[in-house]
């Protein structure tokens, strides 16, 4: 991957306000970001395109955090996932592990911690 | 019956108190301050989020709620417990609050009650909710900025909702969504409604009053939208009517047609489209005598097709400036440099031919523009002069560029007439899109060598003001340096850019008007006065506390750039369910408010429960009575009034009568606590002045004045058994609970430290914070820091270890009972901390 192309970011939330507020941050820090509210808008924009770095929420309307991480995973293994949920529970977190994500965030959190996770996974993406 | 009226006639019909065990008694007790202290917590917690450094939804905001509600039920009930049927008020001041958060979450907001009409002159900062975004704009500019405003009243939402639900027309509203049909429905009622009678006689009253300015002449009113919301970020812009020159006999048809305007098709789009919810509409109506206009204009504070000019844009028009706003007319244009002296740029007038000007038995008309006017620019130079400076103090205000409606009137005096902010952020991001490496250019001059007495960024010439004869001409938008923080001070402070001053505190006089006008300022910086050159540009940033050379427009344009997080739904609910929630009414245990009736928030039914709690346990007569088990008046030879409980094995058994001496402790954690304390030279007994600032700003703060009372200063009170203590302090201003337990199960052994308040101010507090932060880390205790509010834990360490970390935690009570007064910078945390390890070294040879 070239240095200067900027890392993609998907983020994907059905309450508006967590990406409006994650948006101006990451793209402050210097990233590409694409914000989604529906999780079956936000499926048909993986199935076009590979994003390096997707944050999603579990508990959503329709296709569920779960079900649309791992067909990121499947269609993009390279592509890092990071799970930020309200409903954080031991079995949610297990579950996303085993599915590969790299990391799990329970909401709130400050932006900073999550730029810092973002940051990490960029890393290991671009190894 | 509701729930809470079984359950408080289940209560009241007892006769007798009822007689509870002493265990359960404790358990409760200690059940109750675990409460009051998860309470606090998730009070501090909720408030963090306000800070703009959380990402939170709406689910945080309702689970936190709950959590919050079922707290404070059980809290009243451990009360009840404790003091059986003595508090049952408390259940119904419980069910008020809670049922008014319940709705808010609901999605119906509960409007402030207020009266149905208000006058302009004492409308406050905090009335938005009541006068709508407009008029709470408007308000601000004549209040506390002091620039002429049309006079006026408003007609209040309070007064919107009654006659709502007079006319029953809620329901059609509702209905969700609201369709354009529907919306066409509410507009009809409203045309038909009438106004509840004290709606009437109050909105009778107003113009009679309005009456008296007006003199002889007729009265004639501008009717004018002021929803909620309405010129913050959304600025509904040509959503909601206006009437203008209205006669007084036209009002109550003209206000229903302003409240309907909230209803319209596009005024419902709007909404859907800002995603601002149904539930949040509530139409305040503003009434404003005319002004009859010379000249009319809207003035943009930053011209937002090219920010990177710099320019401000004067558009302008002769007589009213309705044609102008409504873009009718294209009005002459000015454009000026946003920095003094505002040359100007750019002068395009327009051939005029036309204007309107209020009619004589009210309305409006077209009349021509005489001849020699129509290709005249309609301001002077110096004129324009004034209105740019003018536009500069509302920005700096409101910390955004602003859209400006103003009138010259005859009397060649500019009224405003309406400011929002411009949302200029696309724009605005180019202008600072390499922030960090600009800021690199410019050399620092004092970095983190005053204190921040008003957060901001401005940038001007440094003006040194020495004397009053200095002040006369003071120049709009300079710096003023200055030595001291003086209040004669105060009168230049709103023509200000921005104030640095050599000595000086963050709580004085001078800081408070700062803040009032939002002017940057950084007190108490050293030597500006003598380092910084009159004339000299500079910018002062008084979010890092850094005072750079030279202008730094990155950084100025930084602050308008900033999200505008307070205008998402999320924060403007979690600061309405707040307001029912933080706020702390209940000051002072002596006032007659002090009881369940005068419970308004969560926070002071807390503060109630746990101050009634304490006073039951602290009854001697009670404990005769009950236990059998006096508490007994601990003899120091420190001030402190501590009164003891004993459980069990905590005294010598041969402790008799109603006073104790120390050597008669046998608890553990009791005997190493005041060991600690009782240290020679801890427990400071200087007297500490407190000044005046830092009094007052005591009075308007959490936890306050009640622990300044003299007799609640010595109530102290420690529960106790041979390996347990559970002690509360309120030493000087603060708040402090301290809860161990020792034995030679190394497994059960902890202690918790928790300290809160403090008579100073925020800032002060917060460094003492950190202190303790700071020493209790350094002895090995995991700490939690939130504000002024420290906790600090520690646990299974074996008895002799855990009696050492109990006597540095009597060494802490000592040590920072007064030190809030005196931590005027944060070099006293360092100092601080070098007289404690050098007490404790003395105290403690060994450490561990």
């Amino acid at each position: 991957m070239s240095e200067d192309r900027k890392t993609q970011v998907l983020i994907l939330d059905d309450e508006p306000i967590v990406w409006k507020r994650l948006k101006p941050a990451l793209e402050k820090a210097g990233y590409e970001v694409e914000a989604f509210t529906q999780s079956s808008n936000a499926m048909r924009r993986v199935q076009e395109k590979e994003f390096d770095i997707v944050v999603t929420d579990l508990k959503m309307e329709g296709i569920d955090g779960m079900e649309f991480l791992s067909e990121v995973k499947s269609r993009s293994p390279r592509t890092e996932v990071i799970v930020i949920t309200g409903f954080a529970t031991m079995e949610t977190a297990k579950e996303s592990f085993q599915k590969g994500v790299f990391d799990f965030l329970a909401k709130p959190f400050k932006r900073g911690e999550l730029l810092e996770i973002v940051k990490k996974a960029e890393a290991k993406v671009r190894q | 019956m509701t729930v809470f009226g079984k359950l408080k006639k289940v209560f009241t019909g007892k006769k007798h108190r009822r007689q509870v065990p002493f265990v359960v008694l404790f358990k409760t007790f200690q059940g109750l301050l675990d409460k009051n202290n998860k309470i606090l917590d998730s009070i501090a917690a909720m408030g963090d989020k306000l800070g703009g450094d959380y990402v939170f939804d709406k689910n945080y905001i309702v689970s936190s709620c709950q959590e919050m509600s079922d707290l404070v039920y059980k809290l009243i009930y451990d009360l009840d417990t404790i003091a059986p049927s003595k508090y049952l008020n408390l259940y119904d001041a419980f069910q008020r609050i809670n049922h008014e958060i319940e709705e808010e979450l609901a999605g119906r907001p509960v409007i402030a009650q207020a009266d149905y009409v208000i006058p302009f002159e004492t409308i406050s900062r905090d009335s938005g909710d009541v006068v709508g975004g407009k008029i709470a704009n408007l308000a601000e500019v004549n209040n506390i900025l002091g620039l002429p405003a049309p006079e006026g009243f408003v007609i209040t939402t309070t007064a919107f909702n009654a006659f709502m639900e007079y006319n029953k027309i809620w329901d059609g509203v509702k209905a969700k969504p609201l369709t354009g049909e529907a919306g066409k429905e509410v507009c009809a009622l409203i045309a038909q409604g009438s106004l509840p009678a004290d709606l009437k006689r109050a909105l009778q009253k107003s113009t009679e009053q309005l009456q008296l300015t007006a003199g002889d002449e007729k009265l004639f009113l501008a009717v004018r939208s002021s929803a909620w919301g309405e010129d913050s970020i959304h600025t509904f812009a040509g959503q909601f009517k206006s009437y203008l020159n209205q006669p007084v006999e036209k009002l109550v048809v003209r206000y229903k047609e302003v409240i309907a305007s909230a209803y319209s098709p596009s005024a419902i789009e709007y909404r859907a489209s800002k995603g601002i919810s149904e539930d949040e509409v509530a139409m305040a109506v503003g009434c404003q005598l005319t002004i009859d206009a010379k000249v009319s204009g809207v003035l943009y504070t930053l011209d937002p097709t090219t920010p990177e000019r710099e320019a401000m844009v004067i558009n302008a028009v002769w007589g009213l400036g309705a044609p102008l706003v409504s873009g009718q007319v294209p009005g002459d244009r000015y454009l000026l440099n946003r920095t003094p002296p505002h040359e100007v740029e750019g002068l395009n007038v327009r051939h005029k031919r036309s204007m309107l000007s209020p009619k004589e038995d009210g309305g409006t008309e077209e009349q021509p523009v005489p001849e020699d006017l129509q290709m005249k620019p309609c301001l002077e130079r110096e004129e324009m002069l004034r209105l740019a400076e003018i536009g500069l103090v509302i920005e700096r205000y409101f910390k955004k560029p602003q859209d400006i409606e103003w009138a010259l009137d005859k009397t060649n005096q500019f009224i405003i007439l309406q400011t929002r902010p411009l949302n200029l952020k696309t724009q605005m991001a180019k202008l600072v899109c390499n922030l960090t490496e600009a800021v690199q250019e410019y050399p620092v001059i004092f970095r983190g060598e005053g204190q921040i007495a008003q957060r901001g960024v401005g940038a001007g010439k440094v003006v040194i003001v020495r004397d009053d004869e200095d002040m006369e001409d003071f120049p709009a938008g300079a710096i003023l340096v200055s030595k001291y923080t003086s209040p004669r001070l105060a009168k230049v402070v709103p023509r200000a850019s921005g104030i640095v001053t050599d000595v000086g505190s963050p709580t004085g006089h001078m800081a408070t008007i700062a803040r009032e006008f939002r002017v940057p300022t950084i007190v108490n910086i050293g030597e500006a006065t003598k380092i910084l050159r009159p004339g000299q540009e500079i910018t002062v940033d008084a979010e890092e506390n850094v005072v750079y050379d030279g202008r730094v427009k990155e950084l100025c344009y930084y602050e308008f750039t900033e999200e505008p997080f307070e205008e998402s739904y999320e924060y403007r609910l979690i600061s309405r369910v707040l307001k029912k929630i933080a706020p702390l009414n209940l000051l002072n245990p002596h006032h007659k408010d002090f009881a369940p009736e005068g419970c308004r928030t969560f926070h002071d039914i807390t503060r109630f429960v746990h101050e009634k709690a304490v006073q039951e346990l602290l009854d001697l007569e009670f404990h005769e009575r009950n236990l059998g088990a006096p508490a007994k008046k601990l003899k120091l030879n420190i001030p402190l009034g501590l009164v003891v409980i004993d459980m069990g094995g905590g005294l010598e058994e041969s402790s008799e009568g109603s006073q104790i001496e120390p050597d008669q402790v046998v608890s553990l954690p009791l005997k190493a606590t005041l060991d600690g304390m009782m240290t020679p030279g801890m427990w400071s007994t200087e007297p500490v002045s407190v000044d005046l600032g830092s009094f007052m700003s005591s009075l308007t703060r959490t936890f306050s004045s009640s622990l300044a009372t003299p007799k609640y200063l010595g109530q102290n009170l420690a529960m106790i058994s041979k390996e347990y203590m559970n002690l509360s302090l309120r030493l000087g201003y603060h708040f402090n609970i301290i809860d161990a337990y020792i034995s030679d199960k190394v497994n059960d052994n902890y202690a918790y430290f928790r300290f809160l308040g403090g008579v100073t101010d925020l800032q002060r507090r917060s460094r003492r914070a950190k202190l303790l932060a700071e020493l209790l880390e350094a002895h090995d205790f995991r700490v939690d820091v939130r504000g002024d509010l420290v906790v600090g834990r520690i646990k299974k360490l074996n008895a002799p270890r855990m009696v050492r970390k109990m006597k540095i935690l009597g060494h802490l009570v000592a040590f920072t009972r007064q030190l809030d007064v005196t931590m005027v910078s944060d070099a006293e945390i360092e100092s601080s901390k070098e007289t404690f390890d050098r007490l404790t070294a003395g105290a403690i040879p060994e450490r561990n």
